[in-house]
């Protein structure tokens, strides 16, 4: 009785054709799942690099003089200065009294700490109100094409 | 080495000794005046301010001597003709003449411009209106005057570490009179006798602290809140002013409250005049050990103020103790969250600034410092969240190559099954 | 195409000859056949271990001020960096897991009598390989408990008489556990242990394909009493089941990345306070469990030492196994090695489990 033991041929050949499809269809779905990510992963991401000695705080043109701006600096602020004279300038913001982050004030053109009155200088030195020490500088360098550069916030 | 030659060399050896000890023995050639003798008397009285004035002085580097406090003539090696009276000899000056000395210099602006321009020269005008100038003018001699704070023959600069109006010595050398409760003993002041206890307490201080461990010269030493030349207690109603020196945005704030006008003795009604201690939010409120019920009673509009802005502060306090812990579990988890860290700073910064706030004990000014903390940190939890379902994403994504893998397992198994059923 | 690629190729490489040999290669077919997939499973993780690692050291940077955070950096910032990093580390543990396997199987069935003393000495020599692999990676993430662990864990190299001292500051490039041992590490583990892995797998693999399966001593007592052991074809046969088993790692490697992400923990600290309960990663944990439990001098001589001596007793014992137990290769096999592998088996679990516990 041929109900058990070898199927008939062409049932045989159906089934092995559509396992081998289902093993197709495995093998490629799980090739793609690894092909996939691994690309991605190549590709360079936005951040190009952890960002613990030095960061892009963004376009040269988007500073206007006289202005403050927050950046995030690994894991606490900094703030980027342009003096009036254009001139780029930067600070860690936390405020050296009681680390609140400080700001710019572009109507005296220093830096200001809301949370007791503590005034910076654009050098970062401390000029009035509680904050005891200077604010730590960075070094800001422009990198990349005239007119496109970036500012580039370097510790130490 | 030859014994007779080893001699003489020894004989000569003790010569050399004797003929220095000698030498030093005698004044200097160079040396006449007052020194010259009163270098080796017996008596310290006589021979320490002597010494004194000859190792450290900032008079004498400049060129003044002896002669120029106390009159009398250096050239003369006999001691009655040194302190004729027709040396202009003065001795020892005491109580006034204290500060007549001092002042027929300090206060001539003339002469002070040859050898400090920027210094003041109104110290002995200071010191007639502080409490020591007013009680040495009623023949009170147990007083403070110039030399008592600043030395007499080995006086340095204020900014000298080792000046006894260095700031980090001034509480040493006020409560050197102070603290000595027989010297205090018979002061008062509005009938109460005058406290000894100022230096204890006052090493307890933030401001001390400040000086002490963080070498933060400008916290406040005695002669900052109570003057140099001038020194007195500010007053009751001049303490907000005194402490709002420095404080000034406290001072802003407290001056708009009712507390200002009520208030007995201003900020020291909480804080304290000599033990300023680290304030911190168990002072506000009505609960245990808080300060604001020692006057406020259950029901008063007071007692609801302290009991609502301690409550608002405590809730954004546990929220931002709450979104950190969310924070560091997304983080953990390999979300980026660099910028909710920076937003959370910003959160913090708010509890800060309500506690600044608070000195004006109005709570409807205090709750939106507090409301704004509070938007922060729901932005923050938003952010943790919104980390969280990126989380369970890619873990689904996971899970849907872990089911492909576990076809691909079933449908090898199978292919084997076949292919050995075959053969 | 392929046939034209084919025998462009054959021309020059002799390609047929390799084909026929893997065409007429077959493998024995008995009850204990499944242990035979095991290397093979070993093999394929330390493929993805090279491949995974690859990929991190493009964005990995090997330095105690940027390490914590270029490992960050990775998962959090590069797409699909969770993913690379989550297979390395929980593929290095399947290894280690893997190669255990594959060492109590072969033992157990008798693999390393003659003529595969050889295979088992590189294999022996391949499991402390990897085992150092795991030791050096676990450094690299620059964490707390990598850091303390890796203290505790030079400090007992530490132990050792005449060299100890030498080998730990060797190991450490210098007194402390500092930036420099993370360099150290870094470069015996994409580098040294990679070359030395190389020359011995090579040696290993190359063994094991002129010489074949071994079969075990109670399947070939039947061959000798006149039975023909059933073989299969090595291709497709065995290839599938081989590729099928590779499957279920990578599905048990995925499984595990889903359940049990690995975490990144706090950025070490040297001068930190050592957080309670700092054990090494688990493959050591047997060995620790013990040494803890060594009482601080037994008869004069310090407890510590004696447990790091035994253990190097214990790896001698174990490398050299083949030619101390000769009769196996007579089919006389020495009933001491399976009390003995027994009671090793018995004993690392029980002390692994121990040590989880007891932290």
């Amino acid at each position: 009785m041929p109900s058990h033991g070898r199927p008939t041929e062409p049932d045989a050949i159906k089934r092995r054709t559509f396992l081998d499809m289902v093993l197709g269809v495995g093998f490629v779905s799980t090739a793609l799942s690894f092909v996939y990510p691994l690309w991605r992963y190549l590709i360079p991401p936005a951040a190009a690099e952890p960002a613990t000695n030095s960061v892009v705080a963004g376009k040269a043109t988007a500073f206007k003089a006289n202005s403050g701006t927050i950046v995030k600096f690994g894991s606490k602020p900094a703030i980027v200065v342009r003096t009036p004279d254009g001139e780029f300038r930067a600070f860690s913001a936390v405020c050296t009294h009681l680390d609140c982050t400080v700001q710019f004030k572009a109507e005296t053109s220093q830096i200001w700490c809301a949370c007791h009155n503590g005034l910076y200088d654009l050098g970062g030195s401390n000029i009035s109100g509680p904050p005891p020490r200077p604010l730590e500088r960075f070094t800001v360098n422009l990198r990349g094409e005239p007119g496109q550069e970036d500012v580039v916030v370097t510790r130490a | 080495m030859q014994p007779h030659v080893s001699r003489a060399f020894l004989s000569l050896a003790l010569v050399l000794v004797a003929a220095a000890a000698w030498a030093e023995a005698q004044p200097p050639a160079a040396e006449t005046g007052c020194l010259a003798c009163h270098r080796d008397q017996p008596s310290a009285a006589l021979a320490t301010p002597a010494r004194d004035f000859a190792l450290t002085d900032v008079h004498r580097d400049r060129g003044f001597t002896c002669v120029d406090c106390h009159g009398g003539d250096p050239r003369a090696t006999d001691k009655v003709a040194a302190k004729a009276p027709s040396t202009g000899f003065r001795g020892k000056p005491t109580g006034a003449a204290i500060i007549a000395v001092c002042a027929r210099c300090h206060s001539d602006a003339a002469l002070m411009r040859k050898y400090a321009p920027k210094q003041r020269i109104d110290q002995a005008t200071e010191y007639a209106t502080s409490v020591h100038g007013q009680q040495l003018a009623k023949g009170d001699t147990k007083v403070a005057t110039c030399v008592s704070c600043h030395g007499a023959h080995g006086v340095r600069l204020v900014g000298d570490a080792q000046s006894p109006v260095y700031p980090l010595n001034v509480a040493a050398t006020c409560t050197k009179c102070h603290a000595d409760s027989e010297r205090m003993k018979g002061y008062t002041r509005a009938g109460a006798a005058l406290p000894t206890d100022q230096r204890v307490k006052y090493e307890t201080s933030v401001h001390y602290r400040a000086m002490v461990d963080r070498n933060d010269l400008s916290a406040p030493t005695c002669n900052d809140c109570h003057g140099n030349h001038g020194a007195a207690p500010p007053g009751v109603d001049a303490i907000a002013n005194v402490c709002g020196t420095c404080h000034s945005v406290f001072a802003s704030k407290f001056a708009l409250s009712t507390h200002s006008q009520i208030f007995d003795r201003g900020c020291v009604e909480c804080h304290n005049n000599h033990d300023i201690a680290q304030p911190s939010d168990e002072m506000l409120g009505t609960a245990q050990g808080a300060l604001c019920a020692t006057c406020h009673s259950e029901g008063d509009n007071g007692h609801k103020a302290a009991t609502s802005m301690r409550a608002g502060i405590d809730t954004l306090k546990t929220a931002i103790g709450h979104s950190e812990a969310e924070l560091a579990r997304v983080e953990n988890d390999g979300i980026e969250m660099g910028a909710e860290t920076l937003t959370l700073r910003e959160a913090n910064n708010h509890l800060t600034l309500a506690r600044t706030e608070m000195h004006a004990f109005d709570p409807t000014i205090v709750e939106s410092v507090l409301a704004e903390g509070m938007a922060l940190t729901a932005k923050v939890d938003a952010a943790a969240e919104a980390g969280r379902r990126e989380v369970s994403y890619r873990r689904t994504g996971l899970a849907i190559s872990l089911a492909f893998i576990v076809l691909v397992v079933i449908a090898l198994q199978m292919k084997i099954r076949t292919l050995e059923n075959r053969s | 195409m392929t046939q034209q690629l084919y025998a462009w190729l054959d021309q020059r490489l002799d390609l047929s000859a390799l084909q026929h040999f893997i065409a007429e290669k077959s493998v024995p077919v008995h009850k204990h056949r499944v242990w035979y997939y095991m290397g093979g499973i070993t093999l394929f993780l330390v493929g993805v271990q090279v491949f995974t690692g690859i990929l991190l050291l493009l964005y990995y940077r090997p330095s105690a001020d940027e390490a914590f955070e270029s490992v960050k950096f990775i998962v959090s910032q590069v797409e699909f960096g969770w993913l690379i990093r989550n297979i390395h580390s929980w593929s290095a543990n399947l290894l280690i897991f893997m190669a255990f396997v594959h060492l109590f199987s072969t033992l157990f069935l008798r693999s390393y009598r003659k003529p595969r003393e050889l295979t088992w000495v590189t294999g022996v020599l391949l499991l402390f390989v990897m085992m150092g692999f795991g030791f050096s990676g676990y450094l690299l993430p620059w964490n707390e408990l990598a850091f303390f662990a890796t203290k505790v864990g030079t400090g007992i190299a530490g132990a050792v008489p005449v060299v100890g001292d030498f080998t730990m500051r060797f190991l450490r490039g210098g007194d402390d556990v500092t930036g420099a041992t993370l360099t150290r590490f870094y470069g015996l583990h994409v580098a040294i242990l990679p070359a030395i892995t190389t020359g011995i797998l090579g040696v290993h693999l190359l063994l094991i394909q002129r010489q074949g399966m071994s079969v075990p001593p109670s399947v070939e007592k039947q061959e000798k009493s006149g039975a023909t052991i059933p073989q299969m074809p090595f291709f497709p046969h065995y290839v599938l089941h081989d590729l099928m088993w590779w499957y279920v790692a990578l599905g048990v490697l995925a499984a595990l990345a889903l359940f049990l992400p690995w975490e990144i923990g706090k950025k070490a600290d040297a001068f930190a306070v050592v957080p309670p309960g700092i054990r090494p990663e688990w493959y050591f944990l047997a060995m620790f469990q013990v040494l803890k439990l060594l009482p601080a001098h037994i008869m004069g001589v310090e407890g510590e030492m004696l447990g790091v001596l035994g253990f190097g007793l214990a790896a001698m014992v174990l490398l050299f196994l083949p030619f101390l137990d000769r009769g196996a290769a007579e089919g006389r096999s020495s009933r001491l090695v399976t009390i003995g592998g027994v009671i090793a088996l018995a004993y690392m679990l029980v002390f692994t489990i121990y040590g989880y516990l007891a932290a």
